[in-house]
């Protein structure tokens, strides 16, 4: 239930959940033209505990179904999402691209 | 009031323990926000003027934007400042204030780090770094490595 508001969120931008996840995958494995892409700190597989790209430091795993202390925190969310997008995008992420991210997190079971 | 009593106790704990390179433990804000990329590093050894620098810069913050809402930016910059050290040896030697450019570290390190890590990543050779603990005991130099000047 914890996941009300962001999975309304990700309802609100407009497009039926499966193909904001397929958009979603797509994001989180694509550099945008850069060095990293989500994956390169956050691993292939969401499910599994990553390492920072440049400090190698453990990062436990991004998907709620293996970490539910994900997502639970909207300042913590929204801190890491200016961060992240930025070192990878070079720009902050839209509210349409969380949301696919998040309904792509989501899939896993 | 108790909530400051018990931060004062701690600190001077920190504080006594820091000749036995233990620097930790350390308050739980601290270790949130300055502990996620990277152990959290002794805010013993670099002086106020080195921590001044770090968290002036901290959306380009060593190749990372590790920025921080202007609250818990205050609240870390001044826990920083407390503990900081004010010997010359723990200065700042660059703009970008690294701790292991500072003469202590080179001092007690050897010249580069051994090939595949980086000095930053303390925890690779203090096992127990993540708890502010940088005792002989928890150290597992790398292989091929016996003193620090080798
Ligand atoms: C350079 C490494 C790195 C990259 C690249 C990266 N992240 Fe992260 N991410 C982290 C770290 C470190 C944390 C915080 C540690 C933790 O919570 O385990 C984190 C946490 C998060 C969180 C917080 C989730 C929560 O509630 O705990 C979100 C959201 C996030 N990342 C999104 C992204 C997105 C989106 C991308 C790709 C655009 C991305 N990250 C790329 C390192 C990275
Ligand atoms: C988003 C990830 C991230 C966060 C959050 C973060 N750092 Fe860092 N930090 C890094 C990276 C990456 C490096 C460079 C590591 C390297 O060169 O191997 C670094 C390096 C440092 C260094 C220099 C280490 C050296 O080589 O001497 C200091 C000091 C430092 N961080 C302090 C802090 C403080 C204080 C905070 C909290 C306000 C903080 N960091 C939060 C990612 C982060
Ligand atoms: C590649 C391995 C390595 C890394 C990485 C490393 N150290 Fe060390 N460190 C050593 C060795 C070896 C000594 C010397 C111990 C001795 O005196 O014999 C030492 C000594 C120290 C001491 C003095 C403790 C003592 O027993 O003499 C402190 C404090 C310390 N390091 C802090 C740090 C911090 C902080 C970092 C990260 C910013 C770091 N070290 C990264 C290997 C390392």
């Amino acid at each position: 239930m914890k996941f009300f508001p962001l999975l309304l969120l990700a309802l609100c931008a407009g497009t039926a959940l499966a193909s904001s996840a397929q958009r979603g995958e797509i994001f989180y494995r694509s550099q945008h033209g850069g060095d990293w892409s989500c994956a390169s700190c956050h691993t292939d597989n969401p499910m599994t505990v990553g390492s920072h790209a440049v400090t190698k430091k453990t990062i436990q795993p991004i998907a709620p179904a293996a970490n539910p202390e994900r997502f639970t925190r909207p300042e913590k969310v929204e801190k890491w999402f200016k961060r992240n997008c930025n070192d990878v995008l070079k720009r902050a992420c839209t509210p349409q691209e969380k949301a696919d991210f998040l309904a792509y997190l989501l899939t896993f079971k | 009031m108790k909530h400051i009593l018990l931060t004062f106790a701690l600190l001077t704990a920190t504080a006594a323990l820091a000749d036995n390179y233990h620097y930790g433990p350390f308050p739980a804000h601290y270790v949130e926000e300055c502990g996620s990329c990277h152990v959290a590093y002794p805010p013993q050894l670099l002086t106020s003027t080195g921590w001044q620098k770090v968290m002036a810069q901290l959306n380009k913050h060593y190749g990372v934007d590790a920025s921080l809402d202007a609250k818990p930016r205050a609240a870390i910059a001044d826990f920083l400042q407390r503990l900081a050290s004010n010997r010359d040896k723990h200065a700042p030697t660059e703009a970008t204030a690294r701790m292991t450019n500072t003469t202590w570290f080179a001092h007690e390190h050897w010249k580069s780090s051994p090939a595949k890590t980086s000095f930053a990543d303390c925890a690779t050779c203090h096992t127990d770094a993540g708890k502010g603990d940088y005792s002989e005991r928890s150290l597992k130099r790398p292989a091929g490595k016996r003193h620090r000047d080798d």
